[in-house]
Parts: structure tokens; sequence; C-alpha cells
């Protein structure tokens, strides 16, 4: 690692004097006392006024730069060589492509410095999780490296056109690995993109990242993994842990999964159906209730990978101006979805905007806030203005679903009038006929 | 010193011992979350997980980390909402740490001449024995440098740390070990000292010493467990062997001598098997399970029988070594025993024992043929499960081939008697990475300045002002101060009228009395304490009571004190109703007192006491009586 990565300032000028790099032993002499240790980084928002010193024991210690009266060089750090511990490559197994975006599902830890890197070839990935060779001749590829808070529509399309050509290409699944913060977005998104896909399509990710022990990461790659090779049915799902322990994964339906929980195991949850099925080490239990489609033939299988970003999703809150909802309208956005209050509302001095911006061509949905139930904008005088309005309830579709949808549908419609027919229309299992009883 | 109480000359030998002391602190809260630091009876929560090693850039996995991970291991946490919350479960980042604790590290660094770092690091320290649900343990560095004053001479620190405390073991199984989260979390300053001569009493002085240092802070928690010392043992400049977890300060130089001897019993056979010209161990192993399916020992039957299987691993030019037992208790074979143990056998049987197991001197000839080896060669059986046998046999043939260096460096655990047992591989030093979860602190002069505020008197100096002030004997005042409750000393005598020596004594006495009765000491509580001594002090009851309403509370029959005077039935006895029965005795016995005069006094003394037991000082009794019988 060359440089000073992360220091400036008076830390910087400190280090460049001694001619030190991070990975260096120096001594660091203060005063009448020394402390000797390898320079490690600063992290970018870390103040300019302290070095870091790895002591031999392991640990970090700052050390102030206007205690210090010399910093010698001790000897040069040495760049460190990554050497994969040799494994089987799953050779015979069913193929299964992985493809990363950037979240780091599998990374390994240079002790050294505390820097994190991601495994990026299929022998790394295989020397981190040895049990991937007994499931499945894997074939990574690391798309983007993008924060899952970073991902748009775009990256959506460029994923969905890549599981086409691994579709092509006779994989038996997809495992994509993903930051966790937006991957409920995007598994809608590819549930759109991919509609129809004849193999499995697994959105994989960590709650506690992979360069801890205790990772979930682990579980949640091998588990989907071996579902990409084997499971009997086809789709766009997310696969995490079904609850606190390293035991079960759930397997949530693309359209109607959503992150429920901003730091636990099992934060996504289905809402409003089940999960359709369930991994452990024993096994894969298909839930015969929410029966996945069964995988198809690769032929015919066409994605339609295009979003148009310019669609808004707008939480209703009390008191909202109109002015507020006036500038989202007049932004540029080609449709909106809105988090209505209870049954599908908004208050009633926002109609008017509405209406105005539908009958212009815009597209305005409605779904709820409350997360569980469905609209139904018929019970409410407001609701049935909003229905005047042109507003398309969507019935129990959850709001992130309905705004990937909307991009789906404004980018592979030709007017404002298909795309309000596709958004009411159920394409990929994102709204259930029957409310069922809340669990 | 006891030199005598080792083998050897522990100068001539370079025997070592560096003490890592870890003391809880009486904190209102967890380092990195406000959970209440309090033990959960009931945990009605759990949930399972399993822990992996982590790679290193290098592609290197520590070697501890391997260990834990090959042993397939499943640990089942159990927990209750009122002691722990998501951070505990690992389901949830950790909070800025406590500032209390961090600032009571720094007082206690203070304390020692410890020079405090100007930024505090949080460092995650590879753990993945499961005591952490993060499979690492947080710690930083807050002093580094520094000295103990042990006697007259002085012992080098060389950190102070704090960190989190591992969650408490409930049930250690083969495959799957059981912890509670209550304590995980509770914050811990760790003392790493200088090595020190390993002569036994003085190490036990040393920590003696380091836990009056810390109890000065006034900021360690009381009770047993609280402390605990680590011990780093090495002798002739080779490998350090890690000794964990001895629980009691008495234990402290029964672990030393015990690690002196078996190190040193291992440097003998090292000998042995160097003379034998043996200078790279070979192993060949083969599957004997077929070999001894009819077998006549009893323990490989009954696993062959229940499915088992056994691995026999042949050590050529070793016969005679396994069994060498230079000093009482100290064989390779029991190194290779533990072993297996730890890793979910029962343990391992060898050539030189096979007549003592059962085995026929046809089934040793029999397995000799298998493994290839000439009577020269040692054989080890390795039975069990067969997903365990191939990865002891693995481990076990190790462990022998590093018995040319004698002690092998390896982390090992403090037992309740006193000795040490085979833990793990110790960890290398590439297990430590930052804590990029909590920012670093940033050591202001501010922070510096109110730390320095509160530093404590030398507990010297303390013992002997309570010595001085309260006319208690030294010994009386040190014992008053390792009791933890000096503060509530200084409270009471300054607020009641009973003599000094007599407050001290009950703090001291009454909560190790019922402590070795197995009442359950976080129950006797300082405000017990107080309480109680204030209504002996009131007269409600005698002072030879205070020890049956503390066992009262102790036992939770009682809530409080008043509970427990009703409960006794310790209705204090009036004076009036005192002198009844005293008059009352002295009536029925004039007789005996005219015949024998003051001898008669302990038989009248015992008649009253009869009534009065618990209920009136037995002083008062005594001196009231004596006046009665005057008349």
């Amino acid at each position: 690692m060359p440089g000073l990565l992360g220091y400036r300032g008076p830390a910087e000028r400190l280090l460049r004097e001694a001619e030190a790099s991070v990975g260096d032993v120096l001594e660091v002499q203060t005063g009448g006392e020394k402390v000797t240790g390898t320079l490690v980084p600063r992290y970018e928002h870390d103040d300019d006024r302290h070095i870091v010193i790895k002591l031999k024991s392991g640990y970090n210690v700052g050390i102030s730069v206007e205690r210090v009266s010399k910093v010698v060089r001790l000897a040069e750090g040495e760049e460190p060589k990554f050497v994969a511990p040799k494994r089987a490559t799953g050779g015979g197994l069913p193929r299964v492509s992985v493809l990363g975006t950037g979240g780091t599902i599998a990374s390994r830890v240079d002790y050294r410095t505390g820097a994190v890197s991601p495994a990026t070839t299929a022998e790394e990935l295989y020397s981190l999780f040895p049990e991937l060779a007994d499931v499945a001749s894997i074939t990574p590829e690391i798309v983007m490296s993008v924060y899952s808070e970073n991902l748009e529509p775009v990256h959506w399309g460029e994923l969905a056109k890549k599981v086409a050509e691994a579709v092509a290409g006779g994989q038996a699944g997809v495992l994509i690995t993903m930051g966790t913060d937006t991957m409920g977005y995007a598994a809608a998104a590819l549930s759109f993109a991919l509609k129809g896909v004849p193999i499995p399509v697994f959105i994989v990710g960590s709650q506690r990242s992979s360069d801890r022990p205790s990772s979930d990461a682990f579980l949640n790659l091998i588990g989907a993994a071996s579902m990409a090779a084997g499971a009997g049915f086809s789709g766009v799902y997310v696969v995490m842990h079904a609850d606190s322990s390293d035991e079960r994964l759930a397997v949530h339906r693309g359209t109607r999964v959503r992150k429920d929980h901003t730091s636990a195991r099992d934060a996504f949850e289905s809402v409003g159906v089940e999960p359709v099925a369930f991994w452990s080490r024993e096994g894969i239990a298909v839930n015969a209730r929410e029966a996945p489609p069964p995988r198809g033939r690769a032929e015919g299988f066409e994605a339609r990978p295009r979003f148009d970003p310019r669609a808004a999703l707008v939480k209703f809150y009390p008191s909202m101006p109109a002015g507020y909802l006036e500038a989202v309208l007049g932004s540029g956005v080609r449709g909106v979805v809105f988090e209505g209050t209870g049954l599908g509302h908004i208050n009633a001095k926002s109609v008017e905007a509405v209406a105005r911006f539908v009958a212009a061509g815009g597209v305005v949905c409605m779904t709820s806030q409350c997360i569980w139930g469905r609209v139904d904008m018929n019970v409410y005088d407001t609701g049935r203005d909003l229905l005047k309005a042109g507003v398309v309830p969507l019935e129990d579709m959850l709001p992130e679903t309905a705004l990937a949808k909307l991009m789906w549908a404004l980018a592979n419609s030709p007017s404002a009038e298909e795309a309000r027919r596709l958004m009411a229309e159920d394409l990929a299992g994102e709204t259930t006929p029957r409310t069922v009883q809340r669990r | 010193m006891e030199r005598a109480s080792l083998p050897f000359d522990p100068e001539a030998c370079q025997f070592r011992v560096g003490l890592e002391v870890h003391q809880q602190l009486a904190a209102g809260r967890k380092l990195f979350c406000p959970c209440p630091i309090t033990k959960s009876d009931e945990l009605p929560l759990a949930f399972e997980r399993r822990l992996r090693p982590t790679q290193s850039e290098l592609g290197q996995i520590d070697p501890a980390a391997v260990f834990e991970f090959n042993k397939g291991r499943v640990n089942l946490y159990r927990w209750n909402p009122e002691s722990a919350c998501l951070v505990e479960a690992d389901e949830e980042p950790p909070h800025p740490p406590s500032t209390e604790a961090v600032e009571t590290a720094m007082l206690m660094a203070d304390v020692l001449g410890s020079r405090v770092v100007d930024e505090v690091h949080f460092m995650r320290k590879l753990v993945i024995d499961g005591s952490n649900t993060s499979g690492f343990q947080r710690t930083a560095i807050v002093g580094l440098g520094g000295s103990l004053r042990v006697g007259g001479a002085k012992v080098g620190v060389l950190t102070v740390t704090v960190e989190e405390d591992s969650a408490r073991v409930l049930k250690e199984g083969a495959q799957a070990r059981e912890y509670a989260l209550d304590r995980l979390g509770v914050p811990l300053v760790e003392i790493a000292l200088d090595h020190v001569a390993g002569v036994p009493e003085h190490v036990e002085a040393v920590a003696l010493s380091l836990g009056r240092a810390l109890r000065s802070t006034g900021r360690v928690a009381r009770g047993q467990g609280t402390i605990r010392q680590d011990l780093n043992v090495s002798l002739l400049g080779g490998q350090v062997v890690e000794v964990k977890g001895v629980q009691k300060l008495g234990l402290v130089a029964k672990v030393v001598r015990y690690e002196a001897t078996r190190q040193m019993g291992l440097v003998k056979i090292a000998e042995e098997v160097k003379k034998r010209g043996v200078e790279e161990v070979e192993s060949r192993a083969a599957d004997a399970t077929d070999v001894l399916r009819g077998t006549a020992s009893p323990v490989l039957r009954r696993i062959i029988q229940g499915g088992g299987v056994v691995t026999c691993v042949a050590f050529p030019r070793f016969a005679g070594l396994l069994g060498l037992e230079p000093f009482p208790g100290v064989r390779l074979g029991k190194e290779l025993a533990e072993i297996a143990r730890t890793n979910g056998l029962g343990g391992v049987i060898h050539s030189d024992e096979f007549a003592k197991q059962g085995l026929t001197e046809d089934e040793g000839v029999a397995l000799r043929a298998l493994a290839g080896s000439d009577s020269g060669a040692a054989l080890v059986l390795v039975a069990g499960d067969a997903s365990r046998v191939v990865t002891v046999a693995a481990l076990v043939a190790e462990r022998v081939k590093r018995a040319p260096l004698g002690v092998v460096g390896e982390t090992r655990a403090a037992t309740d008697e006193g000795e040490t047992r085979y833990l793990r591989p110790r960890p290398g030093a590439a297990r430590m990475y930052p804590e990029t979860d909590i920012p670093e602190i940033v050591v202001t002069d501010a922070m510096k300045a109110r730390v320095g505020g509160l530093l404590p008197v030398r507990w010297e100096e303390k013992v002997a002002s309570y010595s001085r002030e309260y006319s208690l004997s030294e010994e009386a005042a040190l014992q008053l101060y390792d009791s933890g409750d000096s503060g509530l000393f200084e409270e009471l005598v300054s607020r009641l009228r009973l003599e000094p020596s007599v407050v001290a004594a009950m703090l001291v006495e009454i909560p190790v009395r019922l402590s070795r009765e197995g009442v359950d000491e976080s129950r006797i509580t300082p405000e017990a304490l107080g309480a109680t001594l204030a209504a002996v002090d009131s007269g409600r009851f005698a002072k030879e009571a205070a020890v049956d309403v503390l066992r009262a509370i102790g036992r939770g029959e009682a809530r409080d004190v008043d509970e427990a005077v009703e409960r006794l039935g310790l209705k204090g006895m009036g004076d009036e109703e005192l002198e009844e029965a005293i008059a009352g005795v002295v009536s029925r016995n004039r007789e005996l007192i005219a015949e024998k005069g003051d001898r008669a006094f302990s038989v009248l003394m015992g008649e009253v006491m009869k009534v009065a037991r618990g209920k009136v000082d037995g002083k008062k009794v005594s001196s009231l009586l004596r006046e009665a019988m005057k008349e």
C-alpha cells in the first residue's frame, strides 16, 4: 500500500519529512519515550493531527503530532502478496454465475493495516468459502463496485443484461451479491426486467460484513449457491437469514420483500405473502402455497432491461404543503408513486395539483405507508376525489416495488395510458388478490 | 521465598511469568450499549451461531481461528432482554463506548504511572471460541508503560487496555457450547505486566498488589469472578504458554507451580527424545477399526459397537516416551488426551498403557503390523465419531512431532483445582484489526484534567490510615480493604455507634462465611450490609444475629432486613424484658450462686442466652447478669 493513505496537514508533513509510507515500521519519539510499530492508514474523516501506529502486540494507538520530536523509518513495509490456498474447483457441478455489485459479501482483511479488500476471482471465492466447491461450479464477475445506496436504475438494467447472458450461456442459476440497503428495490426492478426468467436468480447480501467471523454472508452465499445449482424453481428472489440463528434462510419473492430492520440478520421480510421457500443444510423446503414457477427453457426468454429514472416516490405527511408536491411534479418526472396514509390518501389541498399533472400526461399511483394491507380509495371522499383525478390505486403493492415498476413501465410503454394499464396489472406477483391474515 | 516449592531453580531456568489481570468495573452500563450490568437467572430467548475464520490479506488464517472452525462448533446463546440487547446479539453495531469506562481505564493508567495515549483506537481481537457473538473482542489500549510497587520492588506495566467481557459459559459440550449474554459487554480493564521471575508466591504477591492498586480507584466491581488473571509462562527462553482465567487470587501460586512442573517435565521428555537421536518425528496413520472389532478393551469395544472408528497413529522410535513421567502427572500421553478431549473425544489410548486399557498382546502385534511398525514405535489409538477422529488424529500427530521442542506454545485454561488444561493453539500475532464501527477517541487535556482530579490515595496509605484512625490491626485493615467494602465501612463508622473493629469484622467475615455456605453473594449488597449493621446499632437485634439476617436475604427468603427480622422471629428484647429474664434465672439458681460464686456465671449466662440469643447483644447480657448476681 503506497503513500500516506488518509493523512493530511501536519500529520502528512511530519511523515513526509521522515519519508515514511503506510506499512513502514517506524520509531516515533516523543520527548523521552519511543513507540515502535507499523504505520497504518488513517480514515478520511479523522483529524490531521495524529498518526496511527500498530504496535507489535497488534494494537493501534494514535500519537499527537504536537508531541512528536522525531520519526525514524526503521524498515520499509512489504507489499502483501496474496496466495490463494489451493482448492478443488467445483468441476462437474452445475454452473452458477456470481455477479458482484460492490457489497463486501466476500472480502479479506489485511491485518497489517486493517484494510478490507474484495475477493474477485473464483479461486479467491473458493478459498474464502470452501463449501462452494461442493455445491456449484462458480463463475464470478465483478459487474460494478457501487454501494447499495448509490445503485441506480441504470445499474439494475446492466444486471438484467448480465443475467440474460447467463441464461443464454446455460448457467443453472445466478447469484447477485449486493449491499442490503436498496436490495428490495433492486429485487423488484429485476423481477420486472427479467419476467419469465427460466432459472433462479438470487440476490444475496449480508447484514454483518464478511470480514467478521460472525458474518451472515457465509450461510447466505452457500445456501443461495446451492439453490441456484439445484432448486427446481425459477424467478427473482432475495435470500437472507430467516431469523437470528445461522440455520435457515428465507427465499423472498422479489416483488414482495422489504428490509424491515436496520441491522438484524433477518431484516428482510415477505410482506402479505409467505417466503416461497426455506433453505437449511438439510435441504430446500418449498412453500406449496406460494407455488414458485418451475425452471423453464432458455429459448425464447428475453430481458426487458430498460428503466426510466424519471419517477418519484412521495411519502405524504400531515401538513405537506401544496408547494412541495408541485415542486416534485414540476421537476421533470413522468410519474409519481404516493405513499399515502391509511387506505391511500393525501390531503385535499394537493388533489388539484395531482389532477393537473395527470391531465398533462403524468402517471400517478397510490400505495399505503401502512405497509400491511391494501389501498381502497372508494371508502372516503378524498380517495374518490383522487380516483377522479386519475390516480391509479395499486392494491397491496409495496411502495418501493411500485417505484421500481413505474420506472420500468415508463421505459417500456409507448404511452402514459399503457403505463397506467401496466401499473394496474399484476406482472410478477407484485400484488395479491386476497389479503391474508398478517402473521 | 519458597524456592523449594519448585522442582528446579527458577532463576537458573529463566522461569518467567507475565501477569495479565482483567478487572470488571463497577459501571452503570455496558461498554458498547446502555444495557445494565446484571446477572439474569432466566434466559428465555436463544439463537444459534457458527463462527468462521476470516482470511487475512496474505491468504493466511489465524491458526487458533482455524482450529475452532475445524471443530465444527455450534454456539447456542441464551439471553434476557433485561440484561442484553441486539448489540450483544451481534444484530446491531456497537454504540459509542461508555465514557465512564474509558475514563476509569485512564484513571487506572494514572494510578500505575502509565502514559495515557493521545488517541484511543478500538481493535477487534479475533476470539472464535464463541465467547463473543461477533467472533472478536473489542479492546483498546488506553495507557502504555508505568510500574507497580510490590513490597520494595517495582514491576513494569506494559499496557492498560479497556475491553468488553466475554459471554458467560453455561454448558461446554464437544460440538456445542452454550453461553449467556448477560456478562457480554461488561467493561473490563486489562493490565498487562512485564514478566517476573516465576517464584510462585512472588507472582501471587504481584497479582495481589495489582488488585489492590486497582481497587484504590473505587471503581471496581465486587464479588468473586470480577477479577481474573491470565499468566504467560515460559522457561529456558522457550515458547510461551498462555494460561487463562485464574479466578481466585489464592490459586495463582498453585497454578504457577503446576505449570512450572509441567513445562520442565516436557523439557525432560524432549531431552529423552533427543537422546534417541530423533530429530524429525515421523508418523503413520492407519484405520484400525477392523483390527479391533473383537477387542477386549471395554472402551474401544463400546465405541466400535456404537458405530465409531479407530485410527492408529504410529511414531517410530517413540516406544516408552508417551508414558514417561519425569514428574508425577506429567506425561506426553496426558497432553494428547487433553487435545482429544478438547476436540470432542474421550481421550486417546497409547501403547505404553495398552495392557492397562485391556488390549491384549496379540492386538498390540496386529496393530503394529497394520501400522508397519516395529516394537520401537509408540502407537496412539484415536477412537470415536468418524467426523472427529480424523481431525484429532492429525492434531495428535502434529503435537508429537513437536515433542523435541519441549514446551509448545499454546493456550491453556486454569482449573478450579489450580491445574491447567489444554484449550487451543496460541493465536498468531495477526489477529487484530481495527473496529471500524467505533470512531477513535481523541484524549483531550480536559479529559486528562478531569481524570487527574480523581486520583485516589494509594492503597498502602489507605490501609495504614485504617489501622491508625480506627485502631484496627494491620491484618484487619488489609482484610477490610480487600473485601471491597472499605467505602461502606467509612460511611457506617461515621454514622453508627458500633465499634469500628466490630463493623470491620462484620463486613469482612459475614460475606465470606455466607459465600462458603453457597449463598448468592450478589444479593449481599452494600445496601443490605449497611441496613443490617444499622439495625444492630439501634439494638433491634444482636450482632450475632446479623449473619442470620443476611443469610435470609441472600437466600431470597427475605427481601430486606424488616422481612428477615419478621421471618426469624428476631423481635428485639426490651431492657425490662431482659432484666426480668435475668432476675428469673438468678432467683432460680440462688443455691448454685451461693455454692460456686462467680464460677456459676457461665451456667447462668447460658440460661439467659437461651431466651436472649440474637435479640440482645451478649456483652450487655453479661454485664447485667454480673450485676444481678452481685445483688
